[in-house]
């Protein structure tokens, strides 16, 4: 028997709820002990040794992509292949989010990764968060006493304690971005590979006005604080102004102040700072090219 | 160890299995004598343990048998048609795409998965597919040059390449 044959030997019950009422009861009645699982790509490599029930949440009917009113919502069981594929999705911010999702690992990682999970394993990382925090998204938390929406911000920075140990992420919810017109997006990502998490990643979203000022901007930065993190100083020292080169020098300095990056294996904290200012600035300058290629 | 039912395709055919509740569906499919299905990196980096779920590829390390419930699942081992090999097998071979041959079954499974949604797929397609597979010989170009001949119905039109055998002519 090798390591993983091993792993989850505790496990002794492997459940999968048609729905989310008897996901909740199950993850109650496991006392701390049952996993929600969907794609498995953290819970495996995690391999908590300690759990004894296994809930698989990707038959409870949270697999969706859909219009509803002013906003965009997607089932929290949604594969980053099923984002990249999207109609709603690409022509959401000039395809933000399929872009974001197609930079999730490999092919087959994509085809089970999650939403959900990429938001509720809580990385600083995690690439799915950036995008969604520049768009503004929330998320739909369910647990006995019902269903709650909360900021994506304010869920990502408790997603690592036991907060939620007793709710389940079931729905994020993507706002349509203001106007819609003439906002432009960008997704910047820096991994040592195609496939490699990221050391650095950022998102940003921008609007001009008819005289060339930003009218509104944001940005938001990955894997360079303890969750990721939108840059709102940054943002708030370029509205009303010209997107010239000192002010992308000047918003590039601001980023890589606000942030508040370690040192590990991937890289050090000095380079992650670095690497901040110089995918921001590549960020705002994609967003503010001509038209024709905002994404 | 409580154990639980799996009714499940593999290589087209029908099975019921049992299995422990917490097993992954690479340590169920390796005890079923899949052996094509390599134990590797086990975190879903290496993909040589790729198999196709419902004609897509997945790393069979990081799912739990128990979701396999009512899949369809293609290894390496139900590609070739008894013993015809698969066109992508066959070019595998001519290109000489093989070297210590850990990594070739999940290239072959993600190429397979790949042809049948791009018949006719461009080089950055091929090396999307196979990014999600380390080779730790180091050969990237010949496995990419091998899909590119299999999903081209003449050989060397895709890649002005030819096969090793052929320039030995």
């Amino acid at each position: 028997m090798t390591a993983s044959q091993i792993m989850f030997d505790k496990v002794e019950a492997f459940y999968r709820p048609a729905n989310v009422r008897a996901a909740l009861r199950l993850l109650q009645s496991g006392k701390g002990q049952a996993r929600v699982v969907a794609g498995g790509t953290d819970v495996v490599v995690e391999g908590d040794e300690s759990v004894r029930f296994l809930i698989d949440i990707t038959h409870a009917g949270l697999s969706y992509i859909r219009r509803r009113g002013t906003a965009c919502v997607i089932g929290a069981t949604t594969t980053m292949a099923e984002l990249e594929a999207s109609d709603v999705i690409q022509a959401l911010a000039g395809g933000l989010l399929s872009r974001a999702a197609r930079s999730c690992g490999s092919v087959p990682i994509r085809n089970m990764a999650t939403l959900g999970g990429n938001m509720a394993n809580g990385s600083p990382a995690a690439d799915m968060a950036t995008p969604l925090l520049v768009l503004d998204a929330a998320v739909v938390m369910v647990d006995v006493r019902g269903r709650r929406k909360l900021p994506l911000a304010e869920y990502l920075a408790g997603a690592r304690t036991s907060r939620y140990a007793r709710s389940l992420l079931v729905e994020v919810v993507v706002p349509d971005p203001p106007d819609g017109k003439g906002c432009r997006w960008s997704f910047q990502k820096l991994g040592r590979t195609a496939v490699d998490i990221s050391l650095v990643n950022v998102a940003a979203g921008l609007q001009l006005d008819s005289r060339g000022r930003v009218k509104w901007a944001r940005i938001a930065l990955g894997s360079v604080a303890p969750a990721p993190m939108r840059a709102s100083g940054a943002e708030q020292r370029m509205t009303g102004r010209i997107l010239d080169h000192s002010l992308l020098a000047e918003i590039g300095a601001e980023v890589a102040r606000e942030v508040s990056p370690i040192s590990d294996a991937r890289a050090s904290a000095e380079y992650r700072r670095e690497i901040c200012s110089v995918l921001t600035r590549r960020a705002l300058e994609e967003c503010s090219a001509p038209a024709g290629c905002s994404l | 160890m409580k154990t639980m039912e799996l009714h499940l395709t593999v290589n087209g055919k029908s099975l019921n299995w049992s299995i422990a509740p917490g097993e992954l569906l690479l340590d169920l499919l390796r005890r079923q004598g899949y052996f094509g299905v390599k134990r590797g990196c086990e975190k879903g980096e290496c993909g040589a343990c790729a198999v196709l779920l419902d004609g897509k590829p997945i790393n069979s390390c990081l799912m739990f048998a128990a979701q396999a419930e009512g899949r369809e699942i293609l290894t390496i081992e139900g590609v070739a048609d008894g013993d015809k090999l698969d066109p992508l097998q066959e070019a595998f071979l001519d290109y000489g795409a093989v070297q210590c041959g850990f990594c070739t079954s999940g290239m072959v499974i993600s190429a397979k998965a790949l042809l049948l949604r791009r018949p006719d797929p461009s080089e950055e397609e091929v090396r999307e597919a196979l990014a999600g597979h380390l080779c730790r010989c180091t050969g990237y170009t010949k496995p990419v040059e091998a899909v590119l001949a299999a999903a081209s119905k003449k050989k060397n039109r895709a890649r002005r390449v030819k096969p090793v055998a052929e320039v030995a002519r």
